[in-house]
């Protein structure tokens, strides 16, 4: 007996399916139902239904808006710097064509890195009084003193300063990505253009970043992905200090569940914090990506 | 040859010191480290702090290696990265196959449902599984974590391998069933060793998400599965501030992975960019 492609495809696909569905999507229901309740935090305690009571409490939280804002800019602050970054590096290589690739190499090694290690190794590179980073600063009398500025303990600074591991640890991806991208941009085009007298300027924004769109946009979306989830990094560096300027959604739901000890009003609030994630990265995807779509091919 | 590469003497002269410059920024933290895990203890909090050690001493790491749970927890971050990719490859190879060969509806459901999952913040589906793996009987054990951390890989390692699997012309396949091999046989005998270095980046790519992952990890293992990253993240509140350990810990921990990076770098590239640039 012999079963049809269609069923056969199936087959293949459905321990995958089992799998995800068991492991990922199950939880996921159980964590957007669990919004609706009030939970006692022992282990088999008393549940009741509180419909969006949850959703209020959230809402009207000043610490689930403002870890919300901290997220986005966050976000926005590590993708743009690793996308100046990734891009400026990334042209640099291609100028300098294959006599690049020894520092092509070096450039793969902070994506091996632990994303824990790297928050505590800046942690202690910016510790205020001990840490190299001011100290070098200081000789290089940029700075009057090492205490200066407190990168992790001043808050009006602190979410700037944890974003530097981030940024660190995964331009090279970025750069990495734009490198391969740019190799396949057919070099006549480029000739054509010069030949014609356009400036370097001009053939970066007019010719290269179009051509580039497709690749440039999957990059910047699986960073900013990433980055809105960013957990690790931060927790290891200030936990969420000073004064919660650097809680940003996945610690503070991290904290309403643990430190707190409220699973509802943390399930509420990881709700929005998932919602908001999907919508966002959908509409990312389906206005720049269009994966799929031939022309961007 | 790419028409932006540069030919002149002088404009190639500054993109190379402006990309040593850019490469000593880089590589300064990484080192800094080094150094500090071969200062004596008291050295590394010293006012003002010196790049080089003024003398050189493992003292750090025997003191690492020799504290409670640092061994069993490398142990454990090994089998669990072994694990978890292995739980990954099995089911995303036959997945991701399906899925770029006979293009039917459910697969193309599957795969932007694959997409989906990974931007799932990892602390939504954690919680829930603590209670998962409490009923299935398998709490604080490497297994659980190695499911939980197959969620991470899984999406990652299909979208790879369907990117890898796109590559292979579709008459190599046609020519093993004419000999009268099956799908099941054609998919095991030809398609996928010509798919080996393929499935070698997504292998790598799915033990390093395991390797270095660490809220799982914080949520799902108690004592017995604990992996390292937690180790190295519960020295500050353990111990106080041993920083010389730390970073001992924190290089012994970067070394295996760095040496994979190094045998194994042309792969690495070609994975990083198979997802992006043909997606």
């Amino acid at each position: 007996m012999r079963i049809t492609d269609r069923r056969f495809a199936f087959f293949l696909m459905l321990p995958a399916t089992a799998f995800l569905a068991v492991f990922v999507a199950w939880p996921l229901v159980q964590f957007v139902s669990d919004s609706f309740f009030d939970i006692s935090k022992f282990a088999g305690g008393p549940r009741t239904f509180v419909g969006l009571a949850n959703y209020v409490e959230a809402f009207t939280s000043g610490d689930f808006t403002n870890a919300a804002w901290r997220t986005v800019v966050y976000t926005i602050v590590v993708v743009f710097l690793e996308f100046v970054l990734g891009l400026t590096v990334a042209l640099i290589f291609t100028a300098l064509g294959n006599a690049s690739r020894v520092f092509r190499t070096i450039f793969l090694y902070p994506l091996m890195i632990a994303p824990i290690v790297a928050g505590l190794l800046w942690r202690f590179l910016l510790i205020d009084n001990f840490g190299i980073v001011n100290q070098l600063l200081t000789e290089a009398h940029i700075l009057r003193e090492p205490g200066q500025i407190q990168w992790l303990s001043d808050p009006k600074i602190a979410l700037f300063s944890v974003a530097i591991p981030d940024i660190w640890l995964t331009t090279s991806f970025i750069s990495l990505v734009l490198f391969a991208g740019l190799q396949n941009i057919p070099g006549d085009v480029i000739e054509a253009a010069r030949l014609d007298g356009a400036s370097y300027p001009t053939i970066l924004f007019r010719i290269i970043m179009p051509l580039l769109r497709p690749v440039i946009a999957v990059a910047l979306i699986l960073r900013g992905i990433d980055a809105a989830r960013a957990f690790d990094v931060i927790l290891i560096q200030t936990n969420g200090g000073p004064q919660q300027s650097t809680e940003t959604m996945s610690l503070l739901v991290y904290r309403t569940l643990v430190r707190f000890g409220e699973p509802g009003l943390a399930s509420a609030m990881g709700t929005v914090y998932l919602i908001a994630m999907l919508a966002v990265s959908v509409t990312a995807i389906l206005l720049i990506w269009r994966p799929g779509n031939e022309n961007t091919r | 040859m790419n028409g932006l590469e540069t030919t002149r003497i002088s404009s190639r002269a500054i993109l190379w010191v402006a990309l040593v410059l850019l490469v000593v920024l880089y590589g300064f933290p990484f080192l800094y480290m080094l150094f500090t895990s071969f200062k004596t203890p008291l050295e590394t909090i010293a006012v003002p702090p010196t790049v080089l050690p003024s003398t050189w001493t493992i003292e750090n790491y025997a003191s690492a290696i020799g504290r409670d749970g640092v061994v069993p927890s490398f142990i454990n971050s090994v089998v669990t990265a072994v694990l978890s990719t292995a739980i990954s490859l099995v089911l995303a190879l036959p997945a991701a196959y399906a899925v770029t060969r006979y293009r039917t509806r459910y697969g193309r459901f599957f795969i932007v449902g694959a997409l989906v999952m990974r931007m799932v913040p990892p602390i939504v589906i954690g919680v829930p599984m603590i209670g998962i793996f409490r009923s299935l009987g398998i709490s604080d054990t490497s297994f659980a974590l190695a499911i939980a951390h197959a969620t991470i890989s899984l999406p990652l390692s299909i979208w790879l391998m369907s990117s890898f699997f796109e590559a292979v012309p579709e008459e190599l396949e046609e020519a093993a069933k004419i000999d009268g091999a099956s799908r099941l046989g054609a998919l095991w005998r030809v398609v996928l060793p010509v798919t080996a270095g393929g499935i070698a980046v997504t292998a790598i790519f799915a033990f390093l998400a395991s390797w270095n992952e660490f809220l799982f990890a914080l949520l799902l293992t108690a004592t017995r599965s604990q992996t390292t990253p937690i180790v190295i993240a519960n020295f500050q509140t353990q111990f106080g501030l041993d920083w010389g350990a730390m970073t001992a810990l924190a290089v012994m921990y970067s070394v295996p992975v760095i040496l994979l990076a190094l045998v194994l770098q042309r792969h690495i590239v070609a994975g990083l960019t198979a997802g992006a640039v043909k997606g």
